[in-house]
Formats: C-alpha cells, structure tokens, sequence
C-alpha cells in the first residue's frame, strides 16, 4: 500500500487518495464510513490530475 | 467546471468480507456517498500495485480496498 | 541472484524525455526475484508513465513487455523486431542485460531503468544483503561459507581485525563481523581447527583488476557450429 502512494506521489497523483481499510463482513457501518471519507477526501484534493482536459 | 465534480472513488472488495459489509449496508439502509464504484474481488489477496495504479490511471480521483 | 533497485522516476523521466514510442522490456530472472525489473515491474513503470505523460501532455506511448534473461541472445532475438519499433528501450534488467540488448537494437537506444547493486541474497521481506563479490577464487570451503571477501570491510583472510566488538563490524554498527561468524559457524560444524591452519597470501589475479574477466572453455567452442553441420 505505502508502495502505490509513492508509486503516485512521483507521478504528482497525492497518496492519500488511496487507502486500505479492514472491513469485516458485519461491519456495514465501517463501509459506508469508508466510502464517505474517501469521497471527502477526493473532493478535497479535486479532480484526479489526469482528467484536466478530459472534462 | 469544479462545480461539476463529483468524485469517482473506487472500492475494491473481497468478495467474503468488505462485499459483504457494503451488502449488508444496503439491507441496514445505511446511507453513504453514491460515489462510490465497487470493484468485486474474489479476494483482497488479488490486489496488487498495477491494480491501484490502473484505478487512477484510468481515472479515479480516489480509491480504497477493503478487506 | 544479482540484486538492483528501480531508478527514481524522475531520473527515468528524464532519460526518455526526447522520445514518443517507448518500450519498457523487464526481465524475468534475478531482477523479477529481487522486485526491481520483473513483469510486474514493467506493469508498476508503464503506468505511472502513462499517466505522467497523460498528466503533462508528453503524448508518448508506452509498450510493455517481459523477456525471461536479458543476458542470452536467444532470448532477445525474438523481440527485436517489436524492439526497434519504438524509439528507444528501456531496460529493467542489470547491467549485463542492458549492455546485451543495446548491442543487439543498433541503431534503437537502450536505456537502464534500474540500479545494479549487488549479488545477494533476500535476509528477509524487503531486505537484500550482498554475498558474493565474484572475486574468481573460491575460498568458502576453509571459513564454513561466509565469505571474507564480500562480508569482511578489510578482507582479511586470518581471523578478524582489532575492530571486531561483540561480533559487530567497526566499520558498520548494521553489519556482523564475518569473522564472528565464520567463528560460530565452524564452531557448529565441530571444525574450528581449520582456523589453525594459516591462510597463504592470496591469488588476486582471477579477481576484477579493471579489465573485464572471460570465462573459456574450449570443449564448449564451437559446439553449436558443429551439430549445424552434422545434421546438414
């Protein structure tokens, strides 16, 4: 994991955009944490750099 | 053009534990971000760096794996 | 295996700067063992090129590719012609696989994408450590194989230097004194009279003195030639 956010960080794509998290198989509230705190993280970084012209 | 971005953000799951959270936080109806995009693997064994890196290669503004 | 580590990005960047049509060849012998130059590699580089020539508009393209040994022509032959479709090769092999594939892409340019370290040895996850310095003269027969010339700072061939404190090196406070060890290690092996016996000065000359070393063997020259022509 720590490898992937480097392998990003020297392509300028911040390694916080990507995380690991232990999610048991009863633990619906931890998903949806999740997915709401990566969705607050990628608003806060903005677009993934890639996308630029795209749009 | 900011004020059109909604993130993308891309969940890997294995398919035993984390799939089976987000399932049952269907069934709890729990409410979370629609952002999310769930990729189902049969494990979290299977993830490796190429796999992340092409996430955000092919546009991800964020990723997680959940195992 | 021959150990190295993957340059940083921004010196690979760097090195293809002025190209289009790139090929990233990894290799699948040591450097694959060793996590710096095998498939998945290749697979971890070319993506983080593409998406930083995507990122600052380069528009280059990016091949992929994995050969299992860089150093063997047989195995190069049948990638030259994908080869020399690209404007230039990088290389994720050791030293001797660059060298090998940039005689043999003329007038295609090979360039390294990884750092030769060493040959070593994996201690454990995420640690390599160098074992042998090919120095042509085999000694591991008389230290219970830990080898001086690789593992001592000073080479010495007689027991350890003044500088050995509580089986640590005084050159690096992270390295064990080899001489500790071939101690331990004959001690275990209920051999430490070979210690007794004194080592002679030693026989440097099959050792690297600058001139790159060769390896002949003439029952082996000439051997391909000949079953050519017996079967015609």
């Amino acid at each position: 994991m720590k490898y992937a956010q480097k392998m990003l960080e020297e392509v300028g794509i911040e390694g916080d955009r990507l995380k690991m998290y232990n999610i048991g198989a009863s633990d619906a509230p931890l998903f949806a944490q999740a997915a709401n705190e990566m969705t607050e993280r990628a608003r806060e970084f903005g677009p993934n750099p890639l996308k630029k012209g795209k749009r | 053009m900011t004020d059109t971005y909604e993130p993308k953000v891309i969940a890997f799951c294995c398919h035993y534990c984390t799939y089976s959270a987000a399932d049952l936080a269907g069934s709890m109806r729990l409410e979370y971000s629609p952002n999310i995009r769930v990729v189902k693997l049969m494990c979290t064994g299977k993830v490796d760096v190429p796999l992340l890196l092409r996430a955000f290669e092919d546009g991800a503004d964020a990723a997680f794996v959940g195992g | 295996m021959i150990v190295g580590e993957r340059k940083p990005f921004a010196e690979i960047t760097e090195l293809i700067k002025d190209s289009k049509k790139v090929l990233i060849l990894g290799c699948g012998t040591c450097v694959s063992v060793c996590m710096a130059g095998g498939m998945k590699e290749v697979s971890i580089l070319a993506s983080q090129l593409r998406m930083d020539s995507g990122i600052q508009d380069k528009g280059m393209e990016f091949g992929e590719d994995t050969i299992q040994r860089q150093c063997d022509r047989e195995y190069i032959e049948p990638i030259i012609e994908l080869a020399k479709s690209h404007d230039v090769v990088v290389s994720m092999a050791c030293g001797a696989g660059v060298q090998l594939l940039s005689d043999m892409l003329v007038p295609t340019p090979v360039l390294p994408a990884v750092n030769t370290s060493f040959i070593g040895i994996c201690e454990e996850e995420g640690t390599w450590l160098e074992r042998c310095r090919g120095c042509g003269n085999c000694l591991l027969g008389e230290t219970g194989g830990i080898c001086p010339v690789a593992r001592c700072a000073k080479n010495l061939f007689n027991g350890p230097c003044g500088g050995s404190v509580n089986g640590i090196c005084e050159v690096s406070p992270n390295t064990p004194c080899a001489w500790q060890l071939v101690y331990d290690r004959l001690k275990a092996l209920d051999k430490l009279e070979t210690l007794e016996e004194i080592q002679p000065i030693r026989d440097w000359s099959p050792s690297s003195n600058g001139i790159p070393r060769g390896v002949f063997r003439e029952d082996m020259a000439g051997i391909g030639k000949e079953s050519e022509s017996a079967s015609e």
